[in-house]
């Protein structure tokens, strides 16, 4: 394993394993304090999808300094070698010949979108606090202009629409029997070190 | 189908207020796809 400071046997540090599970648990929560009212269900989603959001922005700052400080946001980096290995897998080639990565191409293609989803869920979501009151500022819309708007409400809406995907996606991976191993490393931490090159 | 959804400003200028949420079985639908085409892909690649 390349990561900082690893420990044998470990694959996800607690911080990582934390920070995942609360990401997790606000997504679910902001998707559904979103869609349902969509769906036609009705009730108060404002204060619970604000909090909400402030709480997974409060988690990505988290993981930002982790990824950049403590452990090695390079083993994450998508490179050619990561096309190599996705371009095989979907043709069935062996792929064992491939430098091994703690992260294989497909695990770090689905990081990156949505690193690059959640970014501008979260770079949206804090500027429309703008427009609610709360105990701790007032509203000002006028910060903006309504064309800014109504740009900043299409890139929350599509990035929200995007997650939603990517959420599906995720869940179904993490739940096949041949990533069993993953999963239960996300949970108590123990699992392979090598996601490629090292096939459990 | 509209992908963005526009309101009126109190002038009666058309005005942006997001994405069409009508779309919202798109993601899922692709999500579903996909889904099938992997176990598809999984089942022919099984070994045996």
């Amino acid at each position: 394993m390349s990561e900082r400071n690893a420990q044998p046997g470990i694959r996800h540090k607690l911080a990582e394993r934390l920070f995942h599970w609360v990401m997790a648990a606000a997504v679910i929560v902001l998707l559904a304090t979103a869609l349902l009212p969509i769906l036609g269900i009705r009730f108060g989603w404002v204060p619970i999808h604000w909090t909400t959001g402030v709480v997974l922005s409060a988690a990505v700052l988290f993981h930002i300094f982790r990824a950049v400080f403590v452990n090695r946001l390079a083993d994450m980096v998508p490179g050619p070698t990561d096309l190599r290995e996705a371009g095989r897998v979907v043709l069935g080639r062996p792929t064992n010949d491939l430098r091994p990565a703690k992260y294989d191409a497909f695990q770090k293609g689905f990081h990156t979108a949505a690193a690059v989803t959640v970014l501008a869920l979260v770079a949206t979501g804090l500027t429309m606090l703008y427009k609610i009151d709360t105990s701790f500022w007032r509203r000002d819309p006028a910060v903006l202009s309504d064309a800014t708007w109504g740009y900043i409400y299409v890139i929350h809406g599509a990035a929200s629409l995007v997650l939603l995907f990517l959420v599906i996606l995720h869940i179904y991976f993490a739940i096949l029997p041949e990533h069993r191993a993953f999963l239960r490393a996300m949970i108590a931490g123990r699992g392979p070190g090598l996601a490629r090159g090292d096939k459990h | 189908m509209q992908l963005l959804r526009y309101t009126q400003d109190v002038f009666g200028r058309k005005m942006l207020v997001g994405v069409n949420w009508d779309l919202l079985w798109i993601p899922v639908a692709a999500a579903g796809v996909l889904i099938a085409l992997h176990l598809i892909l999984r089942l022919r690649r099984r070994p045996g």
